[in-house]
Order: C-alpha cells, then structure tokens, then sequence
C-alpha cells in the first residue's frame, strides 16, 4: 500500500474541519485524494482484507481514469479482476474496464463488449444494469 | 508479520509527501468509541 500512498488517519471527533470539508458522516469512511486533495474514490465501513486491498486498488484506477490515463486505469481494474474477482469491487472495476477501453480506442463495441463480460460473471450486480444501455450498440 | 503502517496525521503534511513522491493520499477518518 504504501508503494502507491501516503496513509492519514483522521480522527473523527477531533477534526471537525476536515470532516467538514469532505462531508464525512460515518466511519470508517476511506477517501482516496490526490496530492491536491481533491477526491477520487470513497467507501464507508469495515471490510474484510480482499476486500478493502481491491477498493484501494479501484481508488487508484479510478484517479488514473479521471486523468485519462488509460492505459494505467485499465491495469488497475484488470489487478482487481484476476486477484479479487469475488471482491465487490469487481463488477465495477470491470464495467471502468469496458470505459476505459472504450475511451481508448474510441471503438464503442468495448462498451458492449464490457457488458457482456458483466453479464457472464456478476449477472446480478448494480453495474451491469447501468451498462445494460450498451446492449443497444450495434 | 505484515509492516507497521506509518500513519500521518496532517493533512498538510500528507499532500506535501504525496507531491514529493507522487503518490496518492489514503485518508482513513476513525473514530474511538
């Protein structure tokens, strides 16, 4: 973890502006920042150790995705799809997969191509639903 | 044993080390019952 991030540790009751300033309401609450502060990634909540490693990993794809750094996105998501595909992160780390590509190459049969992998392995999860609009790609 | 996590405290301090050493910031708020 520390290879990619600066951990800090916030105490809720003591820091009343920070918790403030980022609309903290529960803890845990993790928030992945840049080195400008600025928030890419949160969850709220105890998670077991796989599960907690891949939203970490998500966080850090999801600051190269909003960069536009692609290419780095996308080995992100595909860390959290071969070392945690049970992890509930998965379903969205493979649904920013298919954007990612998408956003690539600019070839929308990635989107499509992205749902269908949704469909197969997480058929009942949230993000599947939200990329079942790219079954209409030709 | 796993390595003990070196938490900062400041988040002044973090963002500083993040931009040295270009790194992201992984901010945990806790809070003791």
């Amino acid at each position: 973890m520390e290879n990619n991030f600066i951990p800090l540790q916030i105490d809720f009751n003591k820091n009343k502006a920070l918790v403030k300033r980022y609309a903290v309401k529960w803890t845990p609450t993790i928030i992945i920042l840049n080195s400008d502060g600025e928030e890419h990634h949160r969850f709220v909540g105890y998670l077991p150790p796989e599960d907690f490693i891949a939203q970490i990993i998500l966080g850090k794809g999801k600051v190269e995705f909003d960069l536009d750094r692609f290419e780095q996105a996308m080995q992100c998501f595909q860390e959290i799809l071969v070392r945690f595909p049970k992890a509930d992160a998965a379903p969205e780390a493979q649904y920013y997969l298919g954007v990612s590509k998408y956003k690539s190459s600019h070839d929308p049969k990635e989107l499509k191509l992205g749902l269908e992998v949704l469909q197969r392995d997480y058929a009942n999860s949230e993000w599947t639903k939200k990329a079942q609009v790219y079954s209409l790609i030709p | 044993m796993g390595k003990q996590i070196e938490w900062e405290t400041s988040l002044t301090t973090a963002r500083a080390k993040a931009k040295k050493a270009k790194k992201l910031i992984l901010m945990d708020f806790y809070n003791n019952l």
